[in-house]
């Protein structure tokens, strides 16, 4: 009996020890997001939006200030070295924490694991489609409880790309990098040389294409290969012309799901964008070989003399995959796709989400500066950066590169307007955005136009229900 | 024999205070060892802490602890009353690694199955919602079929291969060593390194992107053909795939073989031979028979590895555009990029009780060997 006794206490003490001391790591591990009180956070942020320019409130708000502000980001480290630097100097240099850009490779999945397993500061995030998920489960903390003024921020960085991180009411992601997805690139020098003319329609952007192939040569270079994200380049045509054809307000309803996806509209401009893949001639090694050409390679042809191809639609960023050797204006420029029925702008950028981990008022403090005018101006004057700020107050001065000076221009006023729209595919649930949306069109490019209502349909039907 | 002098009343008192002791000594170093591990450690939790120190701390930790906590052990055991001291000590032995196998292994296992019976986020029950999905969905399909397709011809060729480059090499007068380095060597490439590598290899650009840099296409090209987009080549893009991993894990078929066929008795062989029989025959009946543990050993290896292919087909492109989906691929794929933990639980659940008949036919197949011996 004594001795089963001893056996028993012994092992319940073990038990109790064990309990005891995960009981001790949890705490340790969640006090900053559990003693996060709705009550003290916004007293400490309104303290501060006060007196932005003074040095922020170390202890109080919600949680220690633990002097580290980690911003996850999907960007390449070269770009994202440049932003260290300048957040070296115009924040770190005058704050009690630091900010530390870590570039994530698989972003995806680290941005996952950090929210769910808590330990997420920060992350800017290319995707806003990922946002109703985890704020329903309660892993990112919205922009109301960390006591920022959603008015202020829909005048300051247009009210359409903030309510792309809206969840019940509350907003979860603060815009912190824009970038414009309708550019049209063509070899300047060659371009002029030919006689050919920037067209500012639709009808002439035809025509010239059709000029183009009657000249013996081939108008569009087109690439949709990008590894696991092959697809992602025709998504991008897809919604630039479905803006031009539909309007912004049918678009909205495609992007929620408010109208099907195989909706007349949207085969209207799955038709248009037929007619440049299809028609004969117009795209550089035939429509069907567009998936197996690297989206960076696919631009090449352009630069070469005689240039093989003379037009080439894609984001902002591409002109960092061009010749070292090409320069901007000169070698090469670049147009605003042109309208079809109606005017319309296609941006993506990055929304800045906060981890259940950064409601400490560092992370606050280090968000405000981070979309202030000063820091903002500052990233446009790196060179090597394509990033384009979204703060309307950034005039084109504040950018080194004239390309983006102009295609800054172009997005201040559609955010100030309303007539620009984010990239749907990464709006839409991530098994369509990021999944059949990207298949289909692959598929669509390799069996031709009478594919267009199967494509369309497959996509209609994997569209998830809840 | 002193306690046959002390009487009884002394000797239980004895038995007490003893007992007492050891009782407030084991209960001392459980909350020694709580506080070191959870106080004393917290710094290994800093980023900044220094790597080397962490490093040491961990070897020290693991190697030095496990030491202790089994001498611990040991010495609990020794105190424990002699009639259940020996029934004890081997259930404590194997407790700790008990205790490790329910937290890691048990234990997700059990949650895996749960959260595949839920929704997206793993909230709401759906039933077999998830299962119905892997068993219907054509992207799923295709994946089971390649995934049998990969069981079946990867470990098939490189075992083959394998066995005839050592028996060959076995032969060699001179140079056996290097022959079998230079096989073994693409072995020591990570899985994602060789898919990058064979990418290179597969190279296409249509015409009017420049010249064809990649070899198959120059050979190709060579022999007067048209270059061919070879991962986009369905369903054939899934051999070139598993071309990458044959390459791969041959080397390590041979090596394993090879030291099975070193090992079976000469005088066997010269047996053999001195009744006559061919070469051939002396390695399908006296060889192949001697070595049959490790070629189910090494063909059970390469079954699994083949079941959980995941890097080679993630880094060749878009798996579900070039129909090369694979279990393990679409699991990632709908956990992390879909965000769906209900699908890709299932996903894992499946791939995991495809992995059990395969377990066992090892294992049997081992007794098997065992009990002839």
């Amino acid at each position: 009996m004594m001795k089963r006794r001893i056996l028993v206490s012994i092992a319940s003490l073990a038990l109790l020890a064990a309990a005891c001391g995960s009981d001790e790591k949890e705490g340790a591990g969640t006090t900053p997001a559990t003693a996060a009180p709705t009550t003290a956070a916004p007293q400490s942020t309104t303290a501060e939006t006060t007196a932005p320019e003074t040095s922020p409130p170390a202890t109080s708000g919600g949680g220690e200030n633990t002097g580290k502000v980690v911003l996850l980001s999907a960007g390449e480290p070269e770009e994202t070295d440049a932003y260290q630097k300048i957040f070296d100097e115009l924040i770190n240099a005058k704050t009690d924490y630091n900010i530390e850009v870590v570039s994530a490779g698989d972003f995806e999945q680290q941005f996952q694991i950090q929210a769910e397993g808590g330990t997420l500061d920060v992350a800017a995030v290319p995707q806003p489609g990922a946002i109703p998920a985890l704020a329903e489960k309660g892993q990112i903390v919205s922009l109301e409880t960390m006591g920022f003024n959603i008015d202020d921020l829909n005048a300051l960085l247009g009210e359409s790309f903030v309510a792309l991180g809206e969840y019940n009411g509350q907003h979860y992601g603060l815009p912190t990098n824009i970038n414009l997805k309708s550019m049209v690139w063509y070899p300047k020098t060659a371009f002029d040389a030919a006689g050919y003319k920037v067209p500012t329609t639709w009808d002439e952007l035809i025509a010239l294409s059709d000029q183009i192939v009657a000249d013996g040569s081939t108008p569009w270079c087109v690439g949709f290969e990008s590894g696991g994200a092959t697809g992602w380049p025709a998504t991008d045509w897809m919604e630039d012309i479905m803006l031009r054809t539909a309007g912004a307000s049918v678009y909205d309803q495609w992007v929620k799901h408010e109208i099907p996806f195989n909706d007349p509209a949207v085969k209207k401009a799955g038709e248009v964008f037929g007619q440049i893949m299809f028609t004969d001639g117009y795209v550089l090694g035939g429509a069907e070989n567009t998936p197996d050409i690297a989206f960076g390679d696919a631009p090449g042809p352009m630069f070469e003399n005689p240039p093989k191809c003379w037009l080439h639609r894609q984001a902002s960023f591409i002109n960092s995959f061009f010749p070292e050797t090409a320069k901007a204006g000169v070698d090469y420029d670049w147009f605003p796709l042109p309208p079809i029925d109606q005017e319309g702008t296609l941006y993506a950028g990055e929304l800045s989400v906060v981890g259940t981990n950064g409601n400490r008022p560092e992370v606050i403090d280090f968000l405000k500066r981070f979309i202030a005018q000063d820091v903002q101006c500052a990233m446009g004057g790196v060179q090597a950066s394509s990033r384009i700020s979204p703060n309307v107050e950034v005039g084109e001065s504040c950018y080194a590169n004239e390309i983006l000076a102009k295609a800054s221009g172009i997005l201040t006023d559609a955010l100030k307007t309303g007539t620009g729209r984010f990239d749907a595919s990464d709006l839409m649930p991530a098994e369509v955005g990021s999944g059949s949306f990207w298949t289909e069109m692959v598929n669509y490019v390799k069996n031709g136009p009478d594919y267009l209502d199967t494509a369309l349909k497959n996509i209609e039907d994997s569209w998830p229900t809840s | 024999m002193s306690e046959t002098v002390k009487p009884p009343v002394l000797q239980r008192i004895d038995h007490r205070t003893a007992t007492a002791v050891r009782v407030i000594g084991v209960v001392a170093a459980i909350f020694a060892f709580g506080f070191l591990g959870t106080r004393m450690l917290d710094f290994l939790r800093d980023d900044d802490a220094n790597r080397l120190l962490v490093v040491l701390s961990a070897i020290l930790l693991g190697v030095v602890g496990v030491f202790v906590v089994f001498w611990a052990m040991d010495q609990v055991v020794d105190w424990l009353p002699k009639k259940i001291r020996e029934g004890a000590r081997p259930y404590v032995f194997v407790g700790p690694a008990i205790v490790i196998l329910s937290v890691f292994l048990i234990y997700p296992v059990i949650n895996t199955m749960l959260i595949s019976l839920r929704d997206a986020n793993g909230q709401d029950f759906v039933g077999a919602d998830n299962y119905r999905f892997v068993f219907t969905n054509h992207s799923m399909l295709r994946a089971l079929r390649n995934t049998a397709g990969w069981v079946i011809i990867v470990p098939l060729i490189a075992v083959s291969v394998g066995l005839g480059f050592a028996t060959l090499a076995d032969r060699l007068r001179r140079g056996e060593a290097v022959a079998k380095s230079l096989i073994f060597l693409p072995m020591a490439i990570s899985f994602v390194g060789a898919a990058v590598t064979f990418r290179l290899i597969y190279s296409y650009r249509p015409s009017g992107f420049g010249t064809n840099i990649g070899l198959l296409n120059g050979i190709w090209q060579g022999l007067g053909n048209e270059p061919v987009a070879w991962l986009s080549q369905q369903p054939w893009n899934n051999l070139f795939l598993m071309v990458i991993m044959v390459w791969m894990q041959t080397g390590f078929a041979m090596v394993v073989l090879s030291s099975a066929i070193k090992a079976i008795p000469t005088e066997i062989i010269e047996a053999a031979r001195i009744d006559g029989a061919s070469e051939w025959r002396i390695f399908r009946y006296v060889t192949v028979p001697s070595i049959l543990p490790t070629i189910v050993v090494v063909t059970t290896y390469m079954v699994i590895n083949a079941m959980k292919v995941f890097d080679i087909v993630f880094v060749m492109g878009n798996a579900e555009t070039n129909g090369t989906e694979v279990v393990a691929e679409r699991m990632i794929r709908w956990y992390f990029i879909s965000n769906h933990d209900g699908r890709a639980a299932a996903i894992a659940v499946v791939l995991f009780l495809a992995v059990i008949p395969v377990m066992v036919w090892n294992v049997r197949k081992f007794r098997q060997q065992e009990a002839m011996r």
